[in-house]
């Protein structure tokens, strides 16, 4: 399995790099999208599959991003690439600041109000509060890409970016698994009274996940908003939220199972098209029947270089 | 005054609505500590199938009798509906992690939500008018008979189920397995047949539920399953969840709630204030209103 990994890895980014060169239009606007949606869906394995915190909202955070982008770009005039230091750190902020109150809830409760919270959210955007996010509608007409003077007008130029953000989320994330507090979220979702016990503040790393995650999807939402020089409310809608949920945790919160979760979800039904209203039928039963088969997950994450032999295979946790 | 007793008035028939689907959730979280996304599109299928079975089997027919056939027979599709449920996405995934259970409750929830869409198509479709427009005026505040119809019927149902599970045998196998299953177990009580039996009730009940809402809001959608799914388990929370009279409390207070909000806020801002409440009670006591304080399981 190692073995397979190093060779896969390399081979998958160097797959994405040259990938938009061979697909037209349509298709490259497909791999965008599954770039910005596999970057939300690992922002939302942090809190879920990492932090084991039960998270329903993640399209929030995702949207938070997007409106940021888009209110700066169309309000004040700011550049796209100019707006992603604030699209980072404003769902971030929020995302502690939500968390804070709620991170003792038990599982279930925590469910329920994150959907609130992302129920709320999109409330808030149709409703048009402060006059900035343009109601139902939406925000229309933003900028396309510019650096340095330069116009990157062109969609391979999105892909790219979209493909620079899911490099960096990879490397953060690959970071995260070797370090303290990517230990101590491990610990304190597999027990969190060990966890405790051994002197990890679990609140402060839950509240640091919902930060983290949000950061994340946040920047993914600037790309979106990039993408379709446009947002509007219904692509924040909690069934989103529901996606990304089932999609990490089908995929078993491992990189590898969040890619192919994502590619199902998403890039699937634009190959079979004349399937599109059996789509979300399908999916319900292929929800079902992966989690009856490999109730893990498709591909379930491993963690640290812990022996086989030495990990205990009982349902612990989750 | 006058909107106040008509806010009134409606917020006790809504509430008793989402009472009655608070219920089925309220029961099979507290027998098996699993939310059961799928109960709402359960609700929504019932109008549908209610809808069908008016238009199919009684010939339009729109007597007495045909109105309690039709929840009757709905009743009893819905529980089928609800034991195979079980049976297919549940029963397997018993002793798995918890959240793999949630993730095959939304599979089932997509599959039966979009089963409506592909079999009565994506268009709004229109309730029959089973019950006579029949309206009271007192001073100001119009009562309907379909409002005295669904709040006296369901305070019915909510009763009886009340003295079912408080007073029988069977009940207190009920009572006995959402304290403890395995205990149950060992006194004797078959585990399995009380989390089918708690389907068949649940889903019953969610059925009565869905044709309340087909009768008092006549436009039924294929998705409205998520919606008023999501008000009657906020409204389990509310009452604290597993608790059967809590799940009624609950869904008075949100029905009265939300009615007060449409009357004197606005109905556009209705799920945000619905929401707040939920996050503001969870934060002060997080077992809900009837809920008793119980230590996390270890």
């Amino acid at each position: 399995m190692k073995e397979l990994q190093k060779f896969a890895y390399p081979v998958f980014f160097i797959v994405m790099a040259v990938l938009p060169h061979m697909l037209d239009d349509r298709w490259q606007a497909v791999a965008i999208t599954f770039l910005i949606f596999a970057v939300v869906a690992l922002s939302q394995d942090i809190i879920l599959g990492k932090c084991g915190m039960f998270n329903m909202g993640q399209a929030l955070f995702f949207g938070m991003g997007a409106y940021t982008t888009a209110i700066l770009n169309n309000e004040y005039g700011w550049s796209i690439i100019a707006t992603i230091p604030l699209a980072i750190i404003i769902p971030a902020l929020f995302g502690i600041l939500l968390a804070g109150p709620i991170v003792h809830l038990r599982g279930d409760y925590l469910l329920v109000v994150t959907i609130g919270f992302n129920i709320v959210f999109v409330q808030v955007l149709q409703n048009n509060l402060g006059g900035v996010t343009g109601g139902p509608n939406g925000i229309f007409g933003l900028d396309s890409l510019s650096f340095l003077g330069y116009d990157l007008m062109s969609q391979i130029s999105v892909y790219y970016f979209a493909f620079i953000v899911l490099l960096l989320t990879l490397w953060v994330m690959h970071n995260l698994a070797g370090s303290k507090p990517g230990r101590a979220m491990h610990y304190l979702r597999e027990d969190q009274l060990a966890a405790e016990s051994i002197g990890i503040n679990t609140r402060v790393y839950k509240i640091f996940s919902f930060g983290l995650g949000a950061g994340i999807a946040g920047l993914a939402g600037t790309v979106y908003a990039t993408q379709y020089s446009a947002v509007s409310p219904e692509a924040f809608e909690f069934i989103q939220s529901v996606l990304f949920f089932s999609i990490v945790l089908v995929g078993g919160s491992s990189v590898p199972g969040v890619l192919i979760g994502v590619f199902v979800m998403f890039v699937l039904p634009e190959i079979f098209r004349e399937f599109a209203t059996w789509r979300y039928f399908i999916f319900g039963f292929a929800m079902i029947a992966a989690m009856i088969m490999r109730p893990r997950g498709i591909w379930p994450a491993t963690f640290g270089k812990i022996p086989k032999f030495l990990i205990k295979d009982n349902n612990h946790g989750a | 005054m006058d909107t106040f007793l008509q806010q009134l008035a409606n917020g006790l028939t809504i509430g008793s609505m989402f009472a009655l689907v608070a219920l089925g959730y309220t029961m099979v979280y507290g027998v098996m500590r699993l939310i059961n996304f799928a109960h709402g599109d359960m609700v929504a299928a019932s109008a549908f199938v209610g809808l069908t079975i008016y238009t199919e089997v009684l010939g339009q027919a729109t007597s007495l009798f045909a109105v309690i056939a039709i929840f009757l027979l709905t009743a009893v599709v819905m529980a089928i509906v609800g034991i195979i449920l079980e049976r297919v996405a549940y029963r397997p995934l018993r002793e798995a992690p918890r959240l793999s259970a949630v993730v095959s409750a939304l599979g089932a929830s997509l599959v039966i939500q979009n089963g409506i869409m592909l079999v009565w198509g994506p268009r709004m479709r229109i309730f029959p008018e089973l019950v006579p427009q029949v309206y009271w005026d007192f001073g100001g505040v119009v009562i309907s008979l379909i409002q005295v119809i669904i709040l006296v019927l369901s305070l019915v149902l909510m009763v009886a189920l009340y003295l079912f599970v408080e007073k029988t045998r069977i009940g207190a196998a009920i009572r006995a397995s959402s304290i403890d299953q395995d205990a149950a177990r060992l006194m004797g009580i078959n585990v399995n047949s009380v989390i089918a039996l708690i389907f068949i009730i649940g889903s019953s009940l969610g059925a009565v539920g869905g044709l309340f809402i087909g009768l008092y809001y006549r436009g039924i959608t294929f998705n409205m399953g998520w919606q008023y799914g999501l008000y009657a388990f906020i409204a389990a929370i509310l009452g604290g969840i597993g608790n059967i009279p809590g799940a009624m409390l609950g869904g008075m207070l949100l029905g009265l709630f939300n009615a007060f909000i449409a009357g004197y806020v606005s109905s556009t801002w209705a799920d945000a204030f619905t929401f707040i409440l939920l996050i503001l009670i969870l934060i002060v006591r997080p077992t809900g209103i009837l809920g008793e304080r119980v230590a996390e399981k270890v």
